[in-house]
């Protein structure tokens, strides 16, 4: 009896230990509201970003949590057209050299001082003189005051791009007091003060980055479009919470802990759309692609090139990567169709061949021998590496030796800079602007795979100095045949990214990167 | 005893010297760097070049283990690269979460795995016995990130009990504070409550059928009496042993437990600097968790001879 007693009280000591901490309901009930809450808006981020200076950086999770923060002269609406955003007008001189902005009047800064002409200058200053934009296309180029409220652009000569490079999403020319941008140091901005809806309060390291909303925020007087209008801060409060892993991401936004949650894995999409709770949105995000060692091995040969690119059948690599059709789009042209100032069909018979046959008698072209071929990767991005390993089957089916070297993105990253360590590596693109932003095409950038081709130098040098826009969608159009012809890389098509918001979060919205401040 | 402590002391200086040797040559030979992952994908060599400039990465190693080595004698455990805050005070941000859930871990563990070993012990044999003993092989099975993704569906996303993911620090309310750590504890305490329940019944077992405890049941002691303080007591110190070693690994190997429930703790610090190859944070940290390893077993030492005074050092 007393032994029994004994157990008895163990075991209902154990249970009201644990009932005891299990009993409140109000665990996890932020999206449970009865009535809409506006004070936090708890978001789910899957990185940290290395600094909230987006000039110092062109790392994603900079540019989207910056873009609450900081605005520019010029942005892109939905359809990436530029439009004014700090500028009132822009106006362009006749010869091109010449771009005048007048500045919006009223418009503060977090610290509530007025946006002067002072300002603009030493921030424009500041991006012309840091970012790798700046020093390539802006090195000759001046910004200088006209008068209080006014500021221009001076090019040595016409830059057709440059009012597209000033509204690029990815390393925005932000403006910010001219105080701030004297007091930098080699790591960037010491403190982040804008003109966007919310102000920066606090970045707790891998916890959260806090922002709240600006109240004395000046909206735009036109609908909101993409990143351009009005923007309205309704959450007095962001949380970008750092949660690196998907499942925690999932798992948070079906029982409400989080609001938002970016980067779902597309295997979890299904099951959400079964959620009354959750609803999920698929936007495009850019695209994976080979890249070619263009320095040193077989692939410095373009026949060799273009064997690849003849025999791989991107469908069956698009749909190992991102598992449906929801998740991708074939695609051959470089910039998407909603850039409609741009999209053409040049180059589009090239893509998807799937033709074994012209693929093999290119390859003896190039004079290949069966020598190794070695595919670097990562499992880091399980696209990267599912795409590398659809690309070695269908290499090896041509009779190639290939060999996956996986390692950790760091390490790609390093490694991809050695010429003699791959000969194919698998990365992703963000959308861009403008085509002069790829970093795989200018040879000047000297960038991982080491495009070297004159012909596509001189398209470029073409675009940027075109005229109108009929005329750098003209050179651009040439630029796909010769991208193909060259084949610095090998796109496999366009691709998604999915973000889940809680089912009572109206307006969400996206243009490379999750769109907040109209959230409601 | 003084000498003895003193002793172990200086002992730690080889230890600490070889950590420090191995895990800076660890650091830095494995490829990737810091630049390359701040300035972002995009970033041409020469502005990657010039960040390592900037940072000096591009100094001979042995100038940089020399410069690193200097700043930890003069208390400078470095500055992170990445989150541009001290090594120390990082650590110290991180630690915080991880002991607040190695603590309750470690309490899940004891209040569960001591009371299951000793009914264990007490009824060897016995499907009580069998039942207890087949859960904690279970509990040493499952690995922590299994149970913890367990955990979420059952407790966070069908039930809604508790959180799933975070950390709220005690600030926040000691509820609010312990309701975003239970889920985690369990995960991470679950095989630490194996293996003490299967030490404490291994143990209890061994002390059961000493003849003292034969005496104490002639002499007609209470049963309860006799297993709680005849028999308990006398086995545990090879259970404190296993909760001191365990202890050390709630500490430093949550890492995983951490990125599950998204706790900001030392595993995950450790993880995300290696992500980032954030060299100063993981070489400081690294150093950190070593010195702490080797304190929790001087102390756990020191605790022998309090449990059992003839393990006292120096009297014989």
């Amino acid at each position: 009896m007393k032994k029994a007693n004994w157990l008895f009280l163990m075991i209902v000591g154990v249970l009201f230990v644990l009932a005891a901490c299990s009993s409140d309901d109000s665990a996890g009930g932020k999206g449970a509201k009865s009535n809409k809450d506006y004070s936090e808006l708890q978001i789910a981020y899957n990185a940290q970003p290395p600094t909230l200076d987006p000039l110092m950086t062109t790392a994603v999770a900079t540019r989207d949590v910056a873009r609450n923060i900081y605005e520019s002269l010029v942005t892109l609406d939905k359809d990436s057209k530029v439009v004014p955003m700090l500028a009132e007008s822009v106006e362009e001189s006749e010869d091109g050299k010449v771009i005048t902005f007048k500045l919006r009047q009223g418009v503060k800064f977090h610290n509530d001082d007025d946006v002067t002409a002072e300002d603009v200058v030493a921030s424009m200053h500041r991006w012309m003189t840091t970012t790798g934009l700046g020093k390539t296309y802006f090195a000759d180029a001046t910004f200088e005051k006209v008068d209080d409220t006014t500021v221009r652009l001076v090019t040595p000569k016409r830059l057709f791009i440059a009012l597209h490079l000033l509204a690029d999403p990815s390393q925005i020319a932000i403006i910010t007091t001219e105080e701030a941008n004297a007091s930098t140091t080699a790591e960037g901005l010491t403190e982040f003060i804008g003109t966007g809806p919310y102000k920066f309060v606090e970045w707790k390291n891998d916890q959260y980055i806090h922002l709240e909303k600006f109240n004395d925020y000046v909206a735009v007087d036109s609908p909101a479009s993409g990143l351009s209008g009005k923007k309205e801060a309704h959450y007095e409060n962001i949380y970008f919470n750092i949660v690196s892993d998907a499942s925690t991401r999932f798992a948070g936004i079906q029982t409400g802990e989080y609001q938002v949650a970016n980067a779902i894995p597309f295997d979890n999409v299904a099951q959400l759309k079964t959620s009354d709770t959750v609803k999920t949105s698929i936007n495009h995000n850019g695209f994976n692609a080979v890249v070619f060692n263009k320095r040193a091995g077989l692939f410095a040969k373009k026949e060799a090139r273009q064997a690849v690119n003849a025999a791989l059948d991107q469908e069956a690599i698009l749909r190992a990567a991102f598992s449906s059709p929801e998740f991708y789009e074939l695609e051959h042209n470089l910039m998407i169709k909603d850039q409609t100032d741009w999209y053409t069909d040049a180059g589009s018979d090239q893509y998807n061949q799937k033709d074994t046959e012209k693929a093999k008698a290119l390859l003896k072209q190039a004079g290949y021998n069966g020598e190794e071929i070695v595919i670097l990767s990562t499992r880091d991005y399980e696209d990267h590496y599912n795409a590398a390993v659809v690309v070695q089957q269908q290499l090896e089916s041509l009779g190639m030796k290939v060999k996956l070297d996986i390692y950790d993105w760091p390490t790609v990253q390093q490694r991809r800079t050695d010429e003699k360590a791959y000969d194919i590596f698998i990365t992703g693109f963000p959308t861009e602007p403008v085509p002069n932003k790829y970093v795989f095409l200018d040879s000047k950038g000297e960038w991982a795979g080491w495009t070297n081709s004159p012909k596509i130098d001189d398209l470029l040098g073409k675009i940027a100095g075109a005229a109108t826009q009929e005329e750098a969608t003209g050179y651009y159009s040439d630029l796909m045949v010769e991208v193909y012809d060259y084949v610095p890389i090998i796109k496999f098509g366009n691709k998604t990214t999915v973000t889940a918001y809680d089912a009572s979060v109206e307006g969400d919205d996206f243009l490379q990167g999750i769109i907040l401040w109209n959230l409601k | 005893m003084l000498n003895f402590i003193l002793k172990r002391i200086l002992s730690l200086i080889p230890v600490l010297f070889v950590v420090s040797v191995v895990v800076f040559l660890l650091v830095h030979i494995t490829p990737g760097d810091p630049a390359s992952v701040m300035l972002g994908p995009e970033a041409s060599p020469q502005e990657v070049a010039k960040l390592q400039e900037e940072l000096g990465l591009n100094r001979p190693i042995l100038e940089q283990y020399v410069t690193w080595v200097g700043d930890i004698f003069k208390g400078d455990l470095g500055t992170s690269l990445f989150m541009k805050q001290p090594v120390l005070t990082a650590f110290l941000e991180h630690l915080g979460p991880t002991f607040s859930l190695a603590i309750m871990a470690q309490l899940f563990a004891i209040v569960l795995a001591i009371p299951l070993g000793v009914l264990s012990a007490k009824f060897r044999g016995s499907l009580l016995d069998q039942t207890f003993m087949g859960v904690s092989l279970v509990g040493i099975s499952v690995p922590s990130f299994l149970l913890g993704l367990f955990l979420i569906l059952l407790f966070g996303v069908e039930l809604r009990w508790l959180p799933v993911a975070g950390y709220k620090p005690v600030a926040a309310g000691l509820d609010v504070h312990i309701r975003y750590l239970i889920l985690p504890a369990i995960a991470l305490g679950s095989m630490q409550a194996a293996l003490i329940a299967r030490m404490t019944r291994s143990s209890m077992l061994d002390v059961l059928s000493a003849n003292f405890i034969k005496t104490a049941r002639a002499k007609g002691v209470k049963e309860f009496i006799i297993t709680i303080k005849h028999s308990l007591r006398n086995a545990f110190i090879p259970i404190l042993t296993i909760i001191g070693q365990t202890f050390g690994t709630l500490v430093a190997g949550a890492a995983v437990v951490e990125t599950v429930f998204n706790i900001p703790g030392i595993g995950q610090l450790i993880i995300n600097s290696v992500e980032r190859r954030d060299f100063e944070v993981i070489q400081g940290v690294v150093l950190l968790i070593a010195v702490s390893y080797v304190t929790i077993n001087l102390v756990i030492d020191l605790l022998y001879g309090i449990v059992d005074p003839r393990l006292r050092v120096g009297k014989r």
